[in-house]
């Protein structure tokens, strides 16, 4: 399958914002050329605050800027961000609802891949679920990334947007829509299981759709590409149908996009979801696929979490 | 105002402040005396402010970085028209607006949320910098504690601040040498700041934080240097003005009782 950058596709989105909106910068803690941004800084040298590899000074400035008007955006790696800078997001930012954009690279086991687990980031998506006020996109592809990067700068207020290494697989066409706090169904083989998925392990999912079909076996394949806020009607309408369900993401089990798919589930169609994800550990380096795979997010683990979910008790 | 009405006027902010946290029942009234000068010079000579238009894009911004002092932060807005002063004494208490410490959309006047220790500075760049860039000719004022300046963002503002050329910037540090947990020089090896700052490459003053002369010198001589970052060392004495609290840190947080809200009054002028 071919890879797209998701970094490359929401910077060009921002771009291209920018060019008709003079109050868009990025506030940068060294992540530039991370970010794939050196196209914006050459075109709007003033537009960009590099602050230095400073993740809290970012937020605060960013903050600061957003008080005067300024639509500031912090980029960089999605757990210097959301962990080091975490308070600063929640106090200064989320509390009094400053319009603050926050990309988060890296996310997940596939996108920190062979850098370990200092540059892997699975908890990023829960800690920033679980302050009040901030709105949370998980796109699938660099396509979904680049709408989803639209879609961010049109909310008011802190939103957070989950992007990978730069080397995710291409799932959807580029005409697919993207419509911000909304799930989409992908796939509808039938209602036997609902599989929701967010974010860059939608390939698998799409997968694991497709082998169970071969089985007998026909799901609803649901993108989950806002996880906050979640689209609880939704979501219940899938479960309605199916009364099962798995759901799964590249990001621990704790606080993601599974749980939050738990929590509507329960207060409004319980059933069984099984949640695949991180098993609360911490992973190691390796080859984005090979580590999907190693730590159970194979397409073969997605089928079997959907069988599991289908059993009766 | 003359030196003399603005020494009044601190001294008045001050008996607010022992008034306000008295009715109250809970607050910290020694941070608040030590900075009660340099807030009555910001807020009734230097700020350019309409308490009538608390968001007026071109105003000055002030920050005070060390939000548990906002007893004194209230008093002045209350003084200057934002809202009645008879709304200080419900400081804390759940039908009011008035936080435990500042909240930018609750009390009018306030520029930003306050109180997580070390962030102003870097709060204040961000203005300062979305200023600039807008083209408004203004000044960002921050006011930190001595301790506050052991979090490790107050340093990563001052680089960046300096890289910036924030000239609009302008730090006042309230150097009383006290904490929550006791002396500075007693907790950390913070001082001799001013040469920190210096090697960050700001401006650096350093003057008698009590002194109204002082402060309106020093706000000069920051305001002309216009490629640097300001940094003025305010020394200053905790709980200044009431006797039973200078220098003792046991009112860092304490309500004065009755009897201690008298001798506060004599002490600071009457009510003035």
């Amino acid at each position: 399958m071919s890879t797209k950058s998701t970094r490359e596709a929401a910077m060009r989105a921002v771009l291209e914002l920018a060019r008709g909106d003079d109050k868009i910068v990025i506030v940068s803690p060294d992540s530039v050329a991370a970010a794939r941004a050196v196209p914006f800084r050459d075109e709007f040298p003033d537009r960009v605050i590099e602050v230095g590899i400073a993740e809290q000074d970012a937020v605060d400035v960013a903050a600061g800027l957003a008080t005067t008007g300024m639509k500031p955006i912090v980029v960089t790696y999605a757990g210097f961000l959301t962990m080091r800078a975490c308070e600063m997001i929640r106090t200064f930012v989320a509390y009094p609802g400053l319009n603050v954009k926050f990309i988060g690279l890296n996310g997940g086991m596939l996108g920190g891949e062979r850098e370990g687990v200092t540059h892997q980031f699975y908890e990023d998506v829960g800690i920033m679920r679980s302050m009040p006020g901030v709105k949370v996109l998980c796109p699938a592809d660099a396509g979904q990334a680049y709408k989803a990067a639209l879609a961010m700068m049109e909310q008011d207020g802190p939103v957070y947007l989950r992007l990978g290494s730069g080397r995710e697989p291409e799932v959807f066409p580029d005409d697919t829509p993207f419509e911000f706090g909304k799930v989409r169904e992908v796939l509808h083989y039938g209602d036997d299981v609902a599989v929701f998925a967010s974010g860059f392990i939608m390939d698998r999912a799409i997968a694991a759709a497709e082998k169970l079909k071969a089985e007998g076996i026909n799901a609803t394949l649901v993108d989950v590409s806002t996880v906050k806020p979640m689209d609880s009607a939704g979501v219940t309408a899938v479960l309605r149908r199916t009364n099962c369900a798995v759901a799964v993401e590249d990001h621990n089990i704790y606080g993601g996009m599974s749980s939050a798919i738990c929590e509507v589930a329960c207060h409004y169609h319980p059933c069984r979801v099984i949640r695949l994800g991180l098993r609360d550990v911490y992973p190691r380096s390796g080859k984005a696929a090979e580590l999907l795979d190693a730590y159970g997010l194979s397409v073969d683990d997605i089928a079997a979490g959907a069988k599991r979910a289908m059993e009766k008790d | 105002m003359t030196v003399e009405e603005l020494s009044r006027m601190a001294n008045r902010l001050r008996l607010d402040v022992v008034e306000t946290v008295h009715t109250a029942g809970d607050g910290h009234p020694g941070p608040c005396m030590s900075i009660a000068d340099v807030m009555a010079v910001l807020f009734f000579e230097e700020l350019r402010l309409d308490p009538q238009n608390p968001r007026w894009i071109e105003r000055d911004r002030f920050i005070l970085s060390k939000g548990h002092a906002c007893p004194i932060l209230y008093a002045a807005l209350a003084r200057r028209g934002y809202f009645p002063v008879e709304e200080l004494g419900g400081l804390r208490s759940l039908g009011s607006f008035l936080q435990g410490h500042p909240d930018m959309n609750k009390v009018p006047g306030v520029d930003t949320v306050s109180g997580s220790l070390g962030n102003g500075i870097a709060i204040g760049l961000g203005m300062a910098l979305g200023c600039r860039y807008q083209k408004i000719d203004n000044h960002v004022y921050v006011i930190v504690g001595d301790g506050e300046q052991e979090e490790g963002v107050i340093w990563e503002a001052a680089m960046a601040a300096a890289k910036q050329k924030a000239g609009n910037l302008i730090v006042f540090a309230d150097c009383n040498n006290y904490q929550s947990g006791g002396k500075v020089t007693d907790l950390s090896s913070l001082y001799p700041v001013e040469d920190k700052w210096k090697a960050f490459h700001w401006h650096v003053q350093v003057i008698d934080g009590h002194d109204i002369s002082a402060i309106r010198t020093a706000i000069a001589n920051a305001k002309a240097v216009t490629d640097a970052p300001s940094y003025i060392a305010l020394k200053t004495v905790k709980g200044k003005g009431v006797p039973y609290m200078e220098n003792n840190n046991a009112w860092h947080k304490k309500v004065p009782s009755d009897e201690e809200v008298e001798i506060a009054r004599k002490a600071l002028g009457g009510a003035i």
